[in-house]
């Protein structure tokens, strides 16, 4: 006899509201039907009452993890209808702080995934780590979440000490590669929570078109920052970490293996920050816009983020600005991979694609 | 011959259009276009699962005046946006969830805020969950 658990809308579980509702005979999880829509705050039609300043800072809070990577893309995108092209010192700060918010939403992630696995001394040391990142972010930007670093046509804020930011970087690899790796990698405690669980198959991660960590654990390799590189990614050298038992802890590893990634990108682009101007386009208070659609898209910590803006020329505020964030494409595979799980499992299995229904709702 | 290239063979066959094929893909804004007037979606959809294009989102636009809604669907292929442009006649078209499983949560999305009929797609809520609210144009809405 099969019966309903509902999860959520407001659950321990959950780290912001959505619900699953879980189809279960026994303890297996036989189905599941996701409902999301509980942070819907209208973001997309707001955006076409603010000026192009003003849409900035309200895409900056599409999120509260990757709010630099929404701003990035929104940036790029108007460059496109500017034309502007941000100077090289510009580019590379961009991957500078792009990679840094990759690095704290993914020890973020790892403290979640510690604490719905019942390792709470782990959830303790990722957050403890995760402030030093957020310490760096905090340095370049005078900001703990929303940075403000980028404006059409470049960055607002100089990174003045290269030499003290990369110091904190070898630091903080140091206890990426001495704590959180090896624990995760190898202790029993994550690989028999984790092993064989939430399996997305490579099949079906193609046909539901997932994207970022999670593709990559299910063997798919894609990355826009090799793809279709933006910024200064093509300038910069690393792999992209790529898994093919799908389950929850080769998620886990494609994201351990992305943290060592992105403290190599780090120390070459702090390395080879170039001199010059953080922005081109003037003191940032005029733009002309040529009326036309143009889209970006950036590799965001849980995946690919792309927004199409539209301008008519002469206006103050965009036609349109529509964003597909990761989440929104990550989530309807949630439904299979607790397909055939233990209701035990669940919490874990639907954080393990990193869900944020800030950026899904919009 | 070029992914892209071979996209557009495969629409020429499944058009089964009396001649071949030869609008350009044009670069604008980011995406590489293929403006084609005759373009049919679930023709698209059917190409772009035949060259392995991973499917991105479609983003829906009310065009000036009193013209009505056209829809923009982007596929990815080998890192290289690919755009199709398709204006509405009324307010629907053809959905391609069974072709584009992925297409899911955008159709229900694009049906709930621009209230876009794809025909032969079961709704059910997705953003909105109060009451009847399943197909409100929400701009006119809020215009209101």
């Amino acid at each position: 006899m099969s019966y309903k658990i509902p999860m959520g809308p407001y659950h321990p579980a959950l780290e912001e509201p959505y619900k699953l509702d879980l189809i279960c005979e026994g303890e297996t999880v036989t189905d599941a039907k996701l409902h999301i829509g509980f942070n819907f705050r209208g973001i997309e039609h707001l955006a076409e009452t603010r000026n192009f300043i003003q849409v900035i800072a309200l895409m900056e809070r599409v999120c509260g993890i990757c709010s630099n990577i929404h701003t990035l893309t929104l940036c790029s995108a108007m460059e496109k209808l500017t034309g502007l092209t941000p100077p090289p010192r510009a580019q590379y700060i961009r991957v500078i702080v792009a990679e840094l918010e990759r690095l704290h939403s993914h020890v973020l992630w790892a403290g979640i995934a510690a604490k719905l696995m019942g390792f709470k001394t782990m959830f303790m040391t990722c957050f403890e780590i995760r402030e030093k990142v957020m310490d760096v972010l905090q340095a370049i930007s005078g900001n703990r979440v929303n940075y403000s670093m980028n404006r059409i046509g470049g960055v607002n804020r100089e990174i003045e000490d290269p030499q003290s930011i990369l110091a904190m970087i070898y630091a903080l690899e140091r206890e990426m590669v001495k704590t959180i790796i090896p624990i995760f990698t190898t202790s029993t405690t994550a690989r028999s929570r984790c092993a064989g669980i939430g399996v997305l198959t490579h099949a079906k991660a193609i046909s539901c078109a997932v994207v970022g960590p999670v593709a990559r654990a299910s063997g798919v390799g894609q990355d826009l920052r090799k793809e279709a590189p933006y910024a200064a990614y093509g300038e910069v050298e690393f792999d992209v970490p790529v898994q093919t038992d799908g389950d929850v802890r080769a998620r886990l590893l494609v994201r351990a293996l992305e943290i060592m990634e992105s403290c190599k990108i780090l120390r070459q682009a702090l390395t080879n920050l170039p001199s010059g101007e953080l922005a081109s386009g003037g003191d940032g208070s005029k733009f002309s816009f040529i009326t036309g659609t143009a889209t970006a898209r950036v590799e965001a910590p849980r995946g690919e983020v792309m927004y199409s803006v539209s301008w008519k020329e002469g206006s103050r505020t965009p036609s349109r600005v529509h964003v597909r964030t990761p989440t929104f494409v990550n989530m309807p595979s949630v439904r299979y991979m607790v397909q055939g799980a233990r209701l035990a499992d669940t919490p874990l299995i639907q954080a393990s694609i990193d869900p944020c229904y800030s950026c899904t709702d919009r | 011959m070029s992914a892209v290239e071979s996209i557009t063979g495969h629409l020429t066959h499944t058009l089964s259009a009396s001649e071949p094929l030869n609008a350009p893909w044009v670069e604008r804004g980011g995406v590489f276009w293929l403006d084609y007037p005759n373009l049919e979606v679930r023709e698209v959809a059917l190409a772009m699962n035949a060259v392995g294009a991973r499917f991105i989102t479609i983003t829906a636009y009310e065009r000036p005046g009193q013209d009505g809604l056209r829809l923009e669907y982007h596929w990815d292929l080998a890192g290289r946006l690919l755009g199709f442009n398709f204006a509405l006649v009324g307010n629907s078209i053809e959905s391609i969830y069974d072709i584009c499983e992925a297409v899911d949560w955008i159709e229900r999305e694009i049906h709930e805020g621009f209230n876009i009929e794809f025909t032969g797609h079961d709704y059910e809520p997705l953003l909105l969950r109060e009451g009847n609210v399943c197909g409100v144009n929400l701009r006119e809405e809020v215009a209101k």
